[in-house]
């Protein structure tokens, strides 16, 4: 399934949680480092240049979210945060602090593979020369020719629910906080609120969801942000 | 049981209490001055001043003694109609009076107090015995199944069950504990609500998708004419209660039934409704679903009898109110009604000239 070498650092204080850890990416196919602190993880990141980073919150030595700030300053490696602090306001500040995705313990193998594969194929997406055209599920993106379409037939957005669209597509199958997404549709110095997001989400579900109480492409994730679902669920 | 202690709401309403109380008395005293003499008004009085004392705390008690002594005075004791006081015996009276306020609200306090740490006590007793015996149920499955694995040969088809049986059961014990720990959350008032306006059909689809396994045996459907009104709720506890009263349905009615969510919302507030084709809801039950660690008769041995209450204690910290009452036809019917919160916000229109802004 995966690309077989890539590399998987974990920073992980719990040897049994290692353990299930390289265990399970091993088998498939990926390679993996292993450290216990901050200090570690951060040496080992820029040592062995991994290609994703598993990162567990309370570390020994520090907080993890430490560790993405001081590696934010220098590589685009995408970290997956995972970690037994699953409120919503945790997630968020992960997230906020340059993490790429948040995957509260506990959680299953195919979870964990799942968001692995998103967040390498991003970290691949954004090295390679772009492309015009962006596809999730049943959507597709032309950013030359600026024209959207959901299972073929053609939808007409606004220039605000085009900017949203195209960021969730862009990042398709990774949660975006509220804030990211006001900043990148509103600008930075917008005094937009949080149900500017909400409602214009509303909008842009009446108009690609069959049924916009049941979504399938646009998903919430509460008190957190949005989702593009990357694949036809 | 309310989660929130709400005996010590004294308040302004014990103190508007304790004045009526004096009030009535004093009422009482003129109505029945031709047959009673000074002293047994005191007596009225002391009836008051006890009264208070005993339901309504100490500080109304006080209260009632001082508003008591002066309406005494005033209205009784000669000369009347003034504040003057002509024997020094009744400069005794008032303390008197204020000495059995003070006494018998502390003695009442400390009898409350009793009752309510051997409740605490008592429901001490019941979480531990009930979440001790919740955690062990699954933690043995998983023992059992995992010592199997690894101490004994067993052929392919054992080995999936053993291994599916360990992760149903680990998965039981996390909702088990994540439960716990909101209801310990909620019952502790820990719980701030983070109000925002939120679509109601966003809320209605994050708890579908959430329980979209555990229903995938159900026909659900939904009704939300106007599903894009705003309503402001906790965004993340709404969707809990919404999963719990799904997880409800899903657990206590049979697959293939039908659950219905109905939901309205605006300005005005939040109407909500999970309906279900179960067994439905016995006479009298309707207030015990809701109590912690109660199990519907027909339950099927998941979760510790808590997303009931959780749900309530969500509808409580907003405000509103969850009932249950049995549908015509069959099956259960949960309303959560939420008062509104003023005018929901705008956003600013945009020109609608197509495509335009840059990513």
């Amino acid at each position: 399934m995966s690309d077989a070498k890539d590399l998987v650092l974990v920073v992980e204080d719990e040897p049994q949680m290692r353990r299930f850890l390289r265990a399970s990416l091993g088998a498939e196919g990926y390679r993996v480092r292993e450290a216990w602190t901050v200090a570690d993880g951060v040496r080992e990141a820029a040592a062995e240049h991994p290609d994703a980073i598993l990162l567990d919150l309370g570390l020994p030595d520090g907080d993890g979210l430490d560790l993405v700030r001081r590696i934010r300053e220098w590589s685009a490696v995408p970290v997956i945060v995972v970690s037994a602090r699953g409120r919503e306001e945790e997630k968020v500040a992960a997230l906020d602090a340059g993490a790429d995705d948040y995957l509260p313990k506990p959680f299953g193998t195919k979870e964990l593979l799942a968001r692995l594969r998103v967040a390498l194929r991003h970290s691949r997406a954004l090295a390679s020369p772009g492309s015009p055209i962006l596809a999730a599920g049943p959507l597709r993106m032309d950013l030359e020719r600026r024209e959207a379409s959901i299972d073929g037939r053609a939808v007409h957005l606004t220039p605000i629910e085009w900017r949203l669209l195209a960021l969730l597509a862009a990042h398709a199958g990774k949660v975006l906080t509220h804030a990211q997404i006001l900043r990148e549709v509103w600008g930075p110095n917008a005094s937009a609120q949080s149900h500017y997001v909400r409602v214009y989400m509303a909008e842009l579900r009446k108009k690609l969801e069959v049924d916009p109480s049941r979504p399938r492409l646009l998903l919430t994730e509460p008190g957190v942000g949005y989702r593009l679902a990357d694949a036809p669920r | 049981m309310t989660l929130r202690g709400d005996r010590r709401r004294a308040g302004w309403r014990g103190y508007a209490g304790a004045v009526s109380l004096v009030v009535a008395t004093t009422a009482l005293g003129a109505a029945t001055r031709a047959v009673l003499d000074v002293p047994d008004f005191e007596m009225l009085y002391v009836v008051a001043v006890l009264v208070s004392a005993v339901f309504l705390g100490r500080g109304p008690a006080i209260a009632s003694a001082a508003v008591g002594v002066l309406a005494y005075d005033y209205f009784f004791v000669p000369p009347t109609f003034t504040l003057d006081v002509a024997d020094l015996r009744y400069l005794f009276t008032f303390a008197m009076m204020f000495g059995i306020g003070l006494l018998v609200s502390s003695l009442a306090d400390r009898a409350r107090d009793a009752a309510v740490r051997a409740e605490s006590e008592a429901l001490r007793g019941t979480l531990l015995s009930s979440v001790s015996h919740d955690l062990r149920t699954p933690l043995a499955a998983i023992t059992g199944a995992a010592t199997t694995l690894r101490d004994q040969s067993v052929d392919e088809p054992t080995r999936r069950e053993l291994v599916e049986a360990i992760c149903d059961e680990a998965e039981r014990m996390e909702r088990l504990v994540g439960n716990l720990l909101d209801m310990t959350r909620l019952a502790s008032g820990e719980v701030a609500v983070r109000r925002e306006w939120v679509p109601v059909d966003e809320l209605v689809g994050a708890a579908l998708a959430r329980t979209e396994a555990l229903l995938s045996r159900h026909r659900v459907r939904t009704e939300i004419p106007g599903g894009a009104a705003l309503v402001s709720v906790d965004p993340v506890l709404l969707e809990q209660l919404l999963v719990n009263l799904l997880e409800n349905a899903a657990r206590h009615t049979p697959p293939g039934t039908e659950v219905v969510v109905r939901a309205a919302g605006g300005p005005g507030g939040l109407d909500l409704e999970v309906a279900d084709r179960g067994p439905g809801i016995a006479p009298g039950e309707e207030e015990r679903v809701f109590e912690r660690f109660h199990r519907g008769g027909r339950a099927t041995g998941q979760g510790a009898g808590l997303g009931l209450a959780i749900a309530r204690a969500i509808a409580e910290v907003h405000g509103g109110t969850l009932r249950v009452t049995a549908r015509d036809g069959g099956g259960a019917s949960f309303r959560l009604l939420l008062p509104g919160a003023g005018r929901s916000p705008t956003v600013p229109s945009e020109d609608d000239a197509g495509p335009g802004g840059s990513v």
